[in-house]
């Protein structure tokens, strides 16, 4: 069964088809790369994913149960997560905060309990922990503020990984990053998936996502233009000619 | 002690319980209301009407939680549908509304409000109440600040897409802290109303609300300490400066401006920025 | 006859409406502050007027000194107190802003009193055409024309005007317009400044209305203002003229029909909230 079952999802905005009935499966252990022009509906394809925007039409499945209809918090609650565009950190605290804010989904529907529990020193562990997996335990006590993008993108990744998530959906988590920086936060996504989490990122750096990414899906003007083994897709005339007809 | 002193005292504590409450709401949860007022007003009045037809304060005190909280739950949850901008504005529209609906019930004393409350103690007593309630609140607000609660808060005050990201149910922790904030001001307006003994619609409208709000900015805004600050400031002030009260409300403005072009984040970010350069 | 007196009453009403929250509507667009001290720039221009008319000048004059005081005042506004908060978070100018109002409330109460103006003479007050059984005094018709007046200028000056294009491009997408040789800054200017214009006149025909100009004669109508603005849907131009003109008429007849209920002041806020229960972007389409 498909983790994450996308089925004829659409979605416009004031009459422009931002989605058109696309329809995706992510298997459990996969690891997607989602590509496609600008204004090609990849970033509105993920919102619709996590719950941040409603689909005009079609179908979400999450582990075999409907989310259509569920909010954002829900569909990470059962491990759906995503990791926005822009990192967002929240500036004035620690990595190690913000790291632990991940953890917070544990009392994220539950007021009493969230009062009831004291915040300082109990996760620290686990939080320090995250961040040396993502490689940067060095910059555990900055605030977000004084870290360069590199670092912050890494510490959205640990944060999101305190979430507990079972499909990771990352928005360009390589943009504004230079190729040094970039290429070793796609070594640190390849490590991810090995350790066994499922991960669906959206990126323009296209050299990095078809070196790390075991499959591709291609959109364009919000339709599924082709879906496979990278050098398959990237053979397909059809996105050929989308790409090469954007660059030229 | 001095009556003057205690009445300042009593006033202080209310203001302060007031500014810790909405606090919780506006500092911590991010959630700006303009019509803290109105709940504040919403426990005066039924405290009052409580204890004027003869039951015990106790029971007014709850009453007037009560009331204060349901209002703040109705309006919480009013206030899930719209954000930002739209939420200041329906907050001021709640606040208003309030004032409107009192303003014409009889059985509310109309404009003319409710006479003769009679208080439970004397100043002495009441300034004790209040001062109570005021450490009541601030104890409260610093176990939101130190658990899980709090941090969610921070999260959704900062950003509230990336927050239910997290999974975290922003709804149910918003209304959670428009039902702390508006109980917190349910408890000040009953202690308010038996210490004036006469309540008045227009001690609830739309300019103390401001003024509530200006306190926990001036204080600087998320802050529990900066919340008192800045009631006790703020409060004082006019009476520090008796010559100042013909100007009182220029200075007001004055100040809000000024604080906010100097230091959004009120007297806590200076003493915060002071701190660091002692330091370093 | 006493429905459609009602009824123009409350026309006259929302066109007063509409002048205030046109301006705090094109702000918004522009900037995303709530301009709350709109009500003091609105007082402004009564103040100048009634002060130039009780001086000698004739009530036009009067009212085009208001009007261009006024305009004066809205731009230094913008630079002084908002300008240096743009990139704050936006309690921030709120604040300010609410500040702005409650210290210029003062200032007009400590220079020309708590008890407000009066027109020495207010000719327009008390004479008017007679419509058919139907009284309106030239003070109303003036209202009422100047706020179509002006608003047809303004959707003239956004349609047809380059400086009406920049402005559109800015509200649109600030960025591109700036890549374009607009300057954003003008623009905002030019839009306090208009806005002012309006407030102003509005100012000095409700002073004229009510003969009487005092201290915080602006400031329900500023709360109502943004209450306009945000059942318009913030920054939508043609959803804040409906709105106004709304809630103009509902007051009118809920005058009549609510007075037992709620005081006149409270139905903006009752139709506001019950508006955004059912439709949180206002009654227009968003943006």
């Amino acid at each position: 069964m498909s983790l994450l079952e996308i089925r004829e999802v659409s979605r416009a905005f004031g009459g422009v088809v931002a989605v058109d009935r696309v329809s995706l499966a992510v298997e459990p252990g996969a690891f997607l790369g989602l590509i496609g022009p600008n204004g090609a509906g990849k970033t509105t394809l993920l919102r619709l994913t996590c719950g941040l925007e409603r689909p005009d039409g079609g179908s979400i499945r999450f582990d075999g149960r409907d989310v259509t209809r569920l909010p954002p918090h829900r569909r990470a609650q059962r491990g759906l997560v995503l990791t926005h565009q822009v990192v967002r950190p929240f500036r004035d605290l620690t990595l190690t905060d913000n790291v632990l804010l991940g953890a917070a989904r544990e009392f994220g529907r539950d007021p009493l309990r969230a009062l009831a529990t004291f915040a300082y020193r109990d996760r620290r562990a686990e939080a320090e922990a995250l961040l040396a997996r993502v490689g940067i335990a060095d910059f555990a006590g900055r605030t977000a503020a004084e870290v360069p993008l590199g670092i912050l993108k890494r510490m959205q990744i640990a944060r999101a990984l305190a979430t507990g998530p079972r499909l990771l959906l990352l928005d360009e988590p390589l943009a504004g990053l230079n190729q040094t920086e970039a290429r070793a936060i796609g070594d640190l996504l390849t490590r991810l998936h090995d350790e066994g989490l499922t991960l669906v990122l959206i990126e323009h750096n296209l050299a990095e996502v078809l070196r790390i990414a075991r499959r591709l899906a291609v959109l364009d003007r919000g339709r599924l233009l082709a879906e496979g083994e990278p050098e398959a897709v990237m053979r397909d005339p059809a996105v050929r000619r989308a790409y090469l007809g954007e660059a030229a | 002690m001095d009556a003057y002193l205690t009445s300042l005292l009593t006033f202080v504590a209310i203001n302060v319980t007031l500014a810790l409450g909405l606090n919780l709401i506006t500092g911590f949860c991010g959630q700006v209301s303009l019509g803290h007022a109105a709940f504040f007003g919403a426990g005066a009045y039924a405290a009052a009407l409580v204890t004027t037809a003869g039951h015990p304060f106790a029971l007014g005190l709850l009453a007037a939680m009560a009331t204060a909280g349901v209002l703040g739950l109705v309006v919480g949850l009013a206030s899930l549908r719209v954000r930002e901008d739209f939420l200041a504005i329906t907050t001021m529209g709640a606040g208003f509304l309030f004032l409107g609906f009192v303003r014409k019930q009889e059985w509310l004393g109309g404009e003319f409000g409710i006479p003769g409350i009679r208080p439970p103690f004397g100043p002495e007593g009441m300034a004790i109440l209040a001062v109570a309630s005021a450490l009541l609140v601030w104890a409260a607000g610093i176990a939101v600040r130190r658990s899980w609660m709090g941090r969610i808060f921070l999260a959704i005050a900062r950003d509230e897409e990336a927050a239910s990201s997290l999974g975290i149910d922003t709804a149910r922790f918003k209304l959670a802290a428009f039902l702390l904030g508006t109980v917190s001001a349910g408890l000040a307006g009953a202690v308010y109303a038996h210490v004036v003994q006469l309540i008045v619609p227009d001690a609830f409208g739309f300019i103390q609300s401001i003024t509530i709000l200006a306190m926990v900015v001036v204080g600087g805004i998320g802050s529990n300490l900066g919340a008192v600050a800045g009631a006790v400031l703020l409060t004082l002030l006019p009476e520090m400066f008796r010559f100042v009260d013909t100007y009182k409300l220029l200075v007001y403005g004055g100040l809000l401006i000024l604080v906010m072009h100097l230091s959004p984040d009120g007297l806590v970010g200076i003493a915060r920025r002071l701190l660091g350069a002692v330091r370093r | 006859m006493f429905y459609v007196e009602l009824l123009i009453a409350g026309l006259v009403q929302g066109a007063m409406y509409a002048m205030m929250a046109l301006g705090l509507t094109l702000i918004y667009g522009l900037l995303r502050i709530l301009h709350i001290a709109h009500a003091a720039v609105f007082t402004l221009g009564g103040y100048v007027g009634v002060l130039a008319a009780n001086s000698g000048l004739p009530l036009g004059a009067a009212a085009a000194l208001g009007v261009l005081v006024a305009a004066a005042a809205g731009p230094l506004v913008y630079g002084t107190v908002y300008r240096p908060l743009l990139d704050k978070p936006p309690y921030v100018a709120l604040i300010a802003s609410i500040g702005l109002l409650i210290a210029m409330e003062d200032g007009f109460r400590l220079l020309f009193g708590p008890y407000g103006l009066s027109f020495a003479e207010n000719p327009w007050f008390v004479t008017g055409p007679d419509l058919g059984g139907i009284f309106l005094n030239w003070v109303q018709i003036a209202l009422g024309l100047s706020a179509v007046l002006a608003i047809a200028g303004l959707g003239l000056f956004a349609v047809g005007s380059r400086a009406g294009v920049a402005w559109r491009a800015t509200v649109d997408d600030p960025e591109m317009a700036m890549s374009f040789g607009v300057s954003p800054e003008r623009v905002r200017l030019l839009a306090f400044a208009l806005a002012s214009a309006l407030a102003g006149l509005a100012g000095f025909l409700v002073g004229l209305l009510n003969n009487l100009i005092e201290p915080g004669m602006g400031n329900i109508t500023s709360y109502k203002g943004l209450a306009i603005v945000v059942l318009g849907g913030l920054g939508n131009v043609p959803g804040t003229l409906w709105a106004s003109l709304l809630l103009g008429v509902a007051e009118s007849f809920g005058t009549i029909y609510l007075d037992k209920i709620l005081d006149r002041d409270a139905i903006a806020f009752f139709i506001l909230v019950a508006v955004l229960m059912w439709r949180p972007q206002g009654l227009a389409r968003g943006r």
